[in-house]
């Protein structure tokens, strides 16, 4: 399918007899054509040739080539009728030079009048249409009540030949008047155009108003030019360089309305007109347009000069014209080359505004649609899909972009071209065959550069990603910090009020109590009684509680045979006073080690902290504490078989003692537990160790 | 200069606090049955006024001056390796197994590891230092608790299967005493007490040892590992 028919014109009946219709006037037209120029060609070389090629056959085209792709459309019509009706025009003209009496242009006093008749007012129906197509551009509807009026008044014209013949006058100035309403009424359509695009530039929502009143505005500077041409032409005679001027001028507005048409109506869609064309068809188009024209205007121009030269020069002379004029026609051409496909900048110009986006693409979302419909439009190809990056378990930007219909199932014409930054696949461009033509070189060139560009862009979007990732994870960790270091501080705080309540309270009440004791004694002494032995012993019993009480606190607030002989002998002392089993593992290497104290306090408080809560939650018949070291980290490990940790509690403040005390050594630690199914803490601290001191 | 009084034990004391050195050697000097030599607040004058007087043994504090960690364990250890005939009594205020351990970790030959507050219990004390001063060693019964309390906590420990007799025995074994003490101890029979110590050697799996210092050595070995074998 070359376009697509978005209105489905064919249900409709009265559609379907309008598209009959323009069948039998398109096949008309064109046999009257081929006719026509084969009878200019070969039999007669008539002057009528170049109005043929330049006029009739443009017009003819570009309303084939309008109904082709919108039958309904009135505007399609009309060009096709005009032109239709111009072919009879010159079937009807060329059939009677070929019968004798018409031997040219304008007719000679021998002509047959009713012939010269009907060949008028056929001309002068042609300039009507021509006149209506144009006044009732774009949408080819009366708008207006003036233009209704206006228009259909024009048909009244049909009759001036007539009139024309029955008024007695010259013969000369009949011949002349006769051709004046066909030289004016392109003017005179361009002139209502005029008018009505400057009604409808008032009327709200009409935003092409202004274009169509400037399109009107020159078309009728032109058209009444070339109707002053004509009347300039009446007075001073009809050959040589007037002729030539004439034929020019004449058939002008035929060219000029087939190439406007045929290109507004398949770029730029005409109201009501809903088809898309390949641009390629478009061009095609306007290039015959253009050939035919420049090919009868080359004709007029040799028969101008074969008035006043020999054959043999004047074919050396339109020769060389054929052969200066070509860079117009190339001109041209190429002006509807550019209008129709636009300026397509080059492949260094297309990187050069590709890179500059890509620069500051961290957002793969809006690059790569744009990626996808970029490249679909300078290489022209059916589809585009492009995936940027890679889909992953990581927070790492992904992003896709689709132009045009991505066929389904395999399809061996896609292609595809994978984004590499180094060795990471970072995404692929895949693509259909191209609209038209093919893939070069130079076009795989461009994609794989583009892919190389587009990867580069993922990776610095990828690198931003992740950069963001670890500020936020910093930013969390400092965060973390600064809580744990407030926790630390108060636990610190907390335990330093614990100590001194000991002091106070226990430690200190127990020394007032021995002295109370002591004063005893020495009372049971004086009165020499026999009790103070008694008195003394217990004082001496009590002497070591308070001793023990003290060794208890001094332990608790930092167990000496930590700082005296390590991690190791202080887990294993610690163990050896809980009241269930505790199997202690330590890994040989690990017991004369020395590791700085904050180490070695941040590990012992975790074994015991552990074991204290085993002890008080876990219900545990047995508890194994391991150590051991692995890639330059202290490993340690306490489990027990007890009830495990309550899923719903989170973890308690004991628990994130822990944990702060292990982090803030750099180490982190793990808790495995199910309801039931005992408790793990595992712990990995980096070991600093320091040079083993004698004991 | 050899005393004249050569039946009291000449005795040597390292004790960085003045008032606890001053009283342990009033105390020890009033029983009139020891010597004290000298008295020296660290572990450095310690090994010198050693090799000057030439003591029968030692009292040294576990703590001492510059460092205050284990100054008196290896000191003792010094003292050992360079004065076998000298015992040394190391005064320690922790209660804890690891540093008698560590005092022990050559051989438990002419060394004790006593809690401080033994000094209240002068009997005791010269009876370690006796023990020290012939070459025997001596542990506080507090060491031995933890130890023994270990073993013993649950029912499938090492030592539940003693009888209460025989765990006795073994505490006091372990403690460094001869079968005539223990029999002294828990008033019974010295033929009791080795009939006692026999089954308890058999239950535990050891070899019975008639050396007195090896016996010590097997039962704190058994003590500090369980039944697996020494690592």
């Amino acid at each position: 399918m070359l376009y697509r028919e978005k209105r489905s014109s064919d249900t409709c009946p009265m559609a379907v007899e309008n598209a009959r219709g323009m069948r039998v006037l398109a096949v008309c037209g064109g046999l009257g054509l081929l006719y026509a120029v084969a009878l200019g060609v070969w039999l007669t070389p008539s002057r009528m040739l170049p109005w043929a090629l330049g006029a009739v056959v443009p017009c003819y085209l570009a309303g084939l080539s309008l109904c082709w792709k919108a039958p309904g459309h009135p505007v399609a019509r009309r060009v096709l009728a005009a032109g239709a009706w111009a072919a009879l025009g010159l079937v009807v003209r060329f059939t009677v030079a070929l019968l004798g009496p018409l031997a040219d242009w304008v007719p000679g006093p021998t002509t047959s009048w009713p012939l010269l008749l009907l060949v008028r007012t056929i001309d002068v129906v042609a300039a009507v249409m021509i006149g209506r197509l144009l006044a009732l551009l774009p949408d080819g509807g009366e708008r207006y009540a003036h233009e209704r009026v206006a228009l259909r008044s024009l048909w009244l014209l049909v009759a001036a030949p007539l009139v024309l013949m029955a008024v007695p006058m010259p013969l000369w100035l009949r011949l002349r008047l006769l051709v004046q309403p066909e030289a004016w009424m392109p003017a005179v359509g361009a002139g209502l155009l005029l008018v009505r695009s400057m009604l409808d530039a008032r009327r709200p929502g009409a935003q092409s108003a202004r274009w169509w009143r400037t399109v009107a505005a020159v078309a009728f500077a032109l058209f009444a030019a070339r109707g002053s041409m004509r009347l300039f032409r009446m007075w001073q005679g009809d050959s040589g360089p007037a002729y030539f001027i004439g034929c020019a001028l004449g058939a002008l507005p035929y060219v000029l309305i087939s190439l406007g048409l045929v290109y507004v109506g398949f770029r730029h869609r005409l109201p009501g007109l809903d088809f898309t064309a390949r641009r390629s068809t478009v061009y095609g188009l306007l290039w015959i347009i253009i050939g035919g024209w420049y090919l009868g205007m080359v004709t007029a121009l040799g028969l101008t000069a074969s008035q006043y030269l020999p054959i043999s020069t004047a074919v050396l002379v339109t020769v060389s014209a054929t052969m200066l004029c070509q860079p117009l026609r190339r001109q041209a051409n190429r002006l509807a080359a550019r209008r129709v496909f636009g300026a397509r900048p080059s492949n260094f110009e297309l990187l050069v505004q590709f890179g500059t986006t890509l620069e500051h693409a961290y957002d793969l979302t809006l690059l790569a649609p744009q990626l996808a419909v970029s490249l679909q439009e300078w290489l022209d190809l059916r589809w585009v899909h492009v995936e940027l990056g890679t889909l992953g378990p990581e927070r790492l930007p992904f992003a896709t972009g689709t132009a045009g219909v991505v066929p389904d199932g395999a399809d061996s014409s896609r292609t595809r071209v994978g984004l590499c930054y180094g060795d990471d696949a970072l995404g692929f461009i895949e693509y259909g065959p191209k609209d038209e033509g093919r893939f070069t070189p130079e076009d795989r060139d461009l994609v794989e550069t583009l892919a190389r560009q587009a990867a580069l862009a993922v990776h610095n979007a990828r690198l931003n990603a992740e950069l963001s990732i670890r500020i936020e994870e910093v930013q969390r960790q400092a965060s973390e910090l600064n809580a744990s270091r407030t926790r630390i501080v108060q636990a610190q705080d907390t335990e330093r009020r614990r100590i001194e309540r000991q002091l106070h309270d226990g430690i200190q009440q127990e020394l007032v109590a021995l002295v109370a004791k002591l004063r005893l004694a020495r009372n049971q002494l004086c009165r020499n009684g026999d009790t103070v032995y008694t008195t003394l012993t217990e004082l001496q019993d009590d002497a070591y509680r308070v001793i023990d009480g003290l060794r208890e606190l001094a332990h608790g607030i930092h167990p000496p045979v930590l700082t005296d002989q390590g991690l190791a002998a202080a887990v294993m002392s610690r163990a050896r006073r809980l009241p269930i089993p505790v199997t202690v593992e330590i890994e040989p290497s690990v017991r004369p080690a020395r590791f700085t104290p904050g180490i070695e306090e941040a590990a012992f408080f975790l074994v015991s902290e552990a074991l204290t809560n085993v002890l008080k939650h876990a219900r545990a018949g047995r508890v194994m504490v391991r150590i051991g070291r692995a890639g330059g980290s202290l490993l340690l490990d306490v489990s027990d078989d007890g009830i495990g940790l309550h899923s719903t509690t989170g973890p308690g403040s004991g628990l994130t003692g822990m944990r702060d005390r292990i982090e803030a050594v750099g180490g982190e630690l793990s808790i495995i537990s199910r309801p039931g199914d005992g408790t793990t803490l595992r712990a990995r601290i980096t070991e600093t160790r320091r040079e083993p001191t004698d004991a | 200069m050899p005393e004249p009084m050569s039946d009291r034990m000449r005795v040597l004391i390292a004790e960085d606090h003045y008032l606890v050195r001053e009283g342990t050697r009033r105390l020890l000097e009033d029983t009139g049955e020891v010597v004290v030599v000298a008295a020296v607040g660290t572990a450095d004058e310690l090994l010198d006024a050693v090799h000057r007087f030439r003591p029968d043994a030692v009292i040294a504090d576990i703590r001492m001056p510059p460092d205050h960690h284990t100054e008196g364990i290896t000191a003792a250890h010094a003292i050992r390796a360079a004065h076998p005939g000298i015992g040394v009594v190391v005064l320690s205020q922790h209660a804890n197994e690891q540093y008698a351990f560590a005092l022990f970790q050559h051989g438990t030959d002419g060394l004790a590891y006593l809690l401080k507050e033994r000094i209240g219990e002068l009997e005791e004390l010269l009876r370690a230092l006796r023990e020290v001063a012939v070459g025997r060693s001596v542990i506080d019964p507090r060491i031995v608790e933890v130890l023994v309390g270990s073993l013993t906590r649950t029912t499938d420990a090492p030592l539940s299967h003693l009888t209460r007799r025989e765990l006795d025995v073994l505490r006091h074994m372990a403690q460094g005493k001869n079968n005539r003490s223990i029999a002294e101890s828990l008033s019974l029979s010295e033929s009791t007490i080795e009939k006692h110590v026999n089954s308890t050697f058999a239950k535990l799996g050891l070899a019975e040892e008639t050396q007195l210092h090896r016996r010590v050595t097997a039962v704190l070995t058994y003590l500090r590992y369980g039944p697996e074998p020494a690592p």
